[in-house]
């Protein structure tokens, strides 16, 4: 029996702008706590988090057609609180809000509160958490129905926010991007911690259920085996932890201030952009539901 | 208050679609929208062979995790545990879609809301045409509809007599049983 996805691409989109902007946020916050003086990377952290949110949100109300034709209709969002995606809406909401509120006070200089940095923060997590979780409560798949897929989104989340606020840093204020050593040495250790979730999560679905395993082998050796291996795990993995061990333990501080150490920093935070997206694509579209499998094949 | 269910012989199902059909028709839908839809799957070792027919639809479940899932509500458990979709509530996100483990929801191309097996209660409850068509059109008479609170009826006599029972067990507590 053939099951096709019914989320695939803009989903992915919206999974993956959605924790991108929670990390930016968080990412802000961090630089304004640690690195004061980083101020362009903490405004560029501060303009990214609202905007990938937004556009976030206007493509899955352009998927969601029955809305976008009767757009009221997007009111009763917040009639079901026994559903994950109702929560998700409120916390959206109050993100975007509190993310806008902390770019137009930056943008203008002014100080933005720590009280506004912590509660978009806290937001932020709550918005990578939630696009976990709502793939998470679809108790027939298993490879979604489990608590590791939370963490992991959380952990890509911070990891993709990080890098996005790191490569329009490298470009844009190279000066800055030189100075802020702890925020990228915690920048290194998210892909590390990623690829213990993702063995971890493999490990757990293939001896859950015939359809775990046919999802997991599905990724690992089957139809999505070469996105899986080349452009989530190389590309968006291994590859940037080796560019960053590379750049942060085993390069003198001469060849780390130089232009060609930035075009590897840029690349190494590109693949992390493109694994993070691949992350939630091939979650997306290898999950298959334990009736697809059970009845039918055996 | 009844409890609507179905049972489904597929060792009487010759896989024609006339039910698939009868069901757009009745109801009105798009040529792209069926409400009913079929698996085959191989059965036995060669040269003793056979193709089983599976036609699967909402399985109105109990415990119907699309009716969790609905963020606006569109979704739910309506008058006599039939699972119903308000089109005037849904928004069109296809997370019930996704939630579905059966894979028998659809979205109406023109309207963008997400539809699926009514039991036809509207025309039981709007004065139109009799209930399930899908049964009445079947050449082998597969499919019965009725009251699985009824042990008197045809539906609840056949379940027992035939050991009918849902596609994937009691998984969600669907009220569509199966002959196998």
């Amino acid at each position: 029996m053939t099951f096709e996805p019914i989320w695939s691409g803009i989903i992915a989109c919206y999974l993956f702008l959605g924790g991108l902007g929670g990390g930016a946020f968080a990412t802000s916050a961090f630089l304004a706590w640690r690195h004061p003086e980083a101020v362009n990377m903490r405004k560029i952290g501060h303009v990214i988090a609202p905007i990938v949110v937004i556009v976030g949100l206007v493509l899955l109300m352009f998927d969601a057609k029955a809305g976008l034709y009767n757009p009221l209709r997007f009111a009763l969002l917040l009639t079901n609180f026994g559903s994950v995606m109702t929560w998700g809406v409120v916390i959206l909401a109050l993100f975007v809000i509190v993310a806008l509120i902390a770019m137009i006070l930056d943008l203008t200089k002014r100080r933005v509160p720590w009280g506004i940095e912590l509660a978009g923060s806290i937001l932020g997590i709550c918005v990578a958490i939630y696009t976990g979780c709502l793939l998470g409560v679809c108790n027939t798949f298993p490879l979604w129905n489990n608590a590791l897929l939370p963490i992991l989104f959380l952990v890509s989340a911070m990891s993709t926010g990080m890098a996005s606020v790191l490569l329009a840093g490298v470009f844009k204020h190279p000066e800055e991007f030189n100075r802020v050593g702890v925020f990228k040495k915690f920048h290194f250790c998210f892909p590390c911690i990623e690829m213990l979730l993702v063995a971890s999560l493999m490990f757990i679905t293939v001896t859950n259920s015939t359809a775990g395993y046919e999802s997991v082998m599905a990724l690992l050796a089957g139809k999505y085996a070469v996105a899986f291996w080349v452009l989530f795990v190389i590309v968006g993995l291994v590859g940037p932890t080796i560019l960053e061990t590379w750049m942060l333990f085993f390069s003198p501080k001469e060849f780390e201030e130089s232009r060609k150490a930035h075009a590897i920093s840029a690349m190494s935070d590109i693949g992390v952009l493109i694994g993070g997206f691949m992350l939630r694509l091939l979650v997306l579209i290898a999950a298959l539901p334990i009736t697809m499998v059970t009845p039918f094949v055996l | 208050m009844a409890r609507y269910g179905m049972l489904i012989d597929t060792t009487k199902c010759i896989g024609c679609y006339t039910c698939r059909l009868a069901c757009q028709r009745q109801n009105g839908l798009e040529p792209d929208e069926a409400f009913v839809r079929f698996e085959d799957r191989e059965t036995g070792t060669y040269p003793q062979v056979g193709v089983e027919h599976v036609p699967l639809q909402c399985m109105h479940c109990e415990d119907a995790p699309c009716t969790k899932v609905c963020p606006t509500g569109a979704a739910h458990i309506g008058t006599d545990g039939i699972v119903q979709v308000d089109q005037g509530r849904c928004i069109g996100c296809l997370y019930c879609m996704a939630a579905c483990p059966y894979q028998v929801r659809v979205r109406n191309s023109k309207t963008g809301a997400v539809d699926k097996c009514r039991f036809c209660h509207v025309s039981n409850y709007e004065n139109g045409t009799e209930m399930c068509t899908c049964v009445t059109a079947c050449p082998t008479h597969a499919r019965i509809f009725g009251d699985l609170d009824d042990p008197d009826c045809e539906l609840v006599k056949e379940i027992n007599r035939t050991h009918a029972a849902p596609i994937a067990g009691d998984l969600t507590k669907s009220k569509v049983f199966y002959v196998r």
